[in-house]
């Protein structure tokens, strides 16, 4: 009897033991080795949903997709912010696997040149920022999960305030930093954007308010946002890898102009700082197929 | 072997069908478990230290793999201590307790990792105990232990008892005294 509990005993152990080390100080190899190992299979059973389901041949029109986005997303923008690039550099990714913590993965990963903290959004608006990128995946944080928290202003009147998840009832709440501000519902809401772009560039739509919530004190005026991304059914999106260097033209900038997965698979010469090389002269993935 | 083989797939594709796959479905609650209904429907075959190291290698996977992000080891606990209770199921036990265990083990494995997802990683906790997965898990995990204890079906799993695996002997059925 006791030689049969000394193992269940020992693997106890060492599960709180493992809990402990990543509470102290996150355990990066163990993840980086899931990434790799867990990654490279979702991709792959993706893939092949994608393939069953008859999505063939539209690595181009998806690459196509992701520049213009990034263009459109770019033309958006009012001249008062601070950003200085006239145009994003990106690539298209699909959303492989869903979890439970408020995340998903995306089929882009260092390989491309995804890093951490940098803008998700898809066609609808806003997803989240980049978590932590593996070597073909990268973990994406949604708007909506519990520890998120957005730079925000409404898109009318200017105010700013923060976005934060209610993950619950799958909406966000919005905390505007004036609390006199006027809000109302049908207000639109887009992301202030972040020093260097980093993790979210600005003027990605977010949500519509929904509700304005009554005063709970006098330092804050908060309301209710309904995302306009579908984060249950999230497929193609768009990771924005940063501004478009200066002498490059539109169009040779897309960034997504293969397809990741086949990029995946050219390892060796696409590691992160080729790319960000290819980026200084040439636009980023034109580099890989050139080294 | 069999099992050892079973498990290898359990550890390894058991989290990808889970996030690429259950999770992608949008089902109503949330969806089941995937990788513990895994674990309680192949712990009974193994011996309770490999019953536990099933569980916990299931759940190391479950707590790497892309795209979560709590605390390793969370899973890893919870699924150890689960494939162990799992794996002390008597042989000869029927299907009805086989079921009752699972159903029992299935329930509070979710529960005490939903109260861990709280308490480490700040998990609100009307999603940490979010009913639809019990419910989900729960009952999957009865009809999988079920199904695989049923007479029938159980002498694929067996140690080839029973007349299905009577081919292998030179003489037909009808013509042994012959």
């Amino acid at each position: 009897m006791r030689a049969g509990r000394r193992v269940p005993a020992l693997l106890a152990l060492a599960s709180v033991a493992l809990i402990v080390t990543d509470t102290l100080t996150p355990l990066g190899p163990l993840r980086a080795f899931g990434s790799a190992t867990y990654g490279g299979l979702e991709d792959a059973t993706s893939a092949g949903l994608r393939w069953a389901r008859g999505e063939r041949n539209v690595a181009e029109l998806e690459a196509e997709n992701a520049r213009l986005r990034a263009e459109l997303l770019a033309a958006r923008r009012v001249a008062s912010s601070p950003a200085p690039a006239d145009g994003y550099q990106a690539v298209p990714a699909h959303v492989v696997g869903f979890g439970r913590d408020g995340t998903v993965t995306v089929d882009a990963g260092s390989e491309v040149g995804v890093g951490q903290d940098m803008t998700v959004f898809d066609g609808d608006g806003l997803v989240g920022r980049v978590l932590r990128s593996g070597p073909g995946t990268a973990t994406v944080q949604l708007a909506t999960a519990a520890g998120a928290s957005i730079g925000a202003r409404l898109e009318g009147s200017r105010e700013v305030g923060l976005v934060t998840g209610v993950p619950e009832r799958g909406l966000l709440r919005l905390s505007l930093l004036n609390p006199a501000a006027e809000v109302k519902p049908g207000d639109r809401v887009v992301t202030l954007g972040s020093r260097d772009m980093r993790p979210y560039v600005p003027d990605v739509p977010i949500g519509t308010v929904v509700e304005a919530e009554p005063a709970s004190d006098a330092l804050t005026r908060t309301a209710l946002v309904r995302p306009f991304a579908r984060f249950t059914a999230l497929g193609l999106v768009t990771v924005v890898l940063g501004p478009l260097p200066d002498d490059a033209t539109p169009a040779v900038d897309a960034a997504g102009g293969k397809d990741p997965a086949k990029r995946d698979k050219e390892k060796g010469s696409s590691d992160k700082k080729k790319s960000d090389k290819g980026g200084a002269d040439k636009g980023g993935a034109e580099k890989p197929e050139a080294a | 072997m069999r099992a050892v083989v079973l498990s290898v797939l359990v550890v390894l594709l058991a989290p990808v069908l889970q996030v690429s796959v259950v999770n992608g479905l949008a089902l109503p609650g949330g969806g089941p478990d995937i990788v513990l209904i895994g674990v309680i429907a192949l712990a009974p075959m193994l011996r309770p230290g490999a019953g536990a190291s099933l569980g916990f290698a299931a759940g190391l996977a479950a707590d790497v793999a892309p795209p979560a992000d709590h605390t390793i080891g969370r899973l890893a606990l919870v699924m150890c201590l689960a494939g162990w209770v799992c794996a002390r199921i008597p042989e000869d036990a029927g299907a009805g307790r086989r079921a009752a265990v699972a159903a029992a083990v299935a329930l509070g494995a979710t529960l005490a990792a939903g109260v861990l997802a709280a308490l480490l990683d700040g998990t609100p906790w009307g999603t940490a105990l979010a009913p639809g997965v019990l419910a989900w898990t729960t009952g999957l995990a009865v009809l999988v232990t079920a199904a695989l204890s049923l007479p029938p079906r159980r002498r694929s799993f067996g140690r080839g008892r029973g007349p299905r695996h009577r081919p292998r002997d030179p003489y037909p059925p009808g013509r042994r005294l012959a």
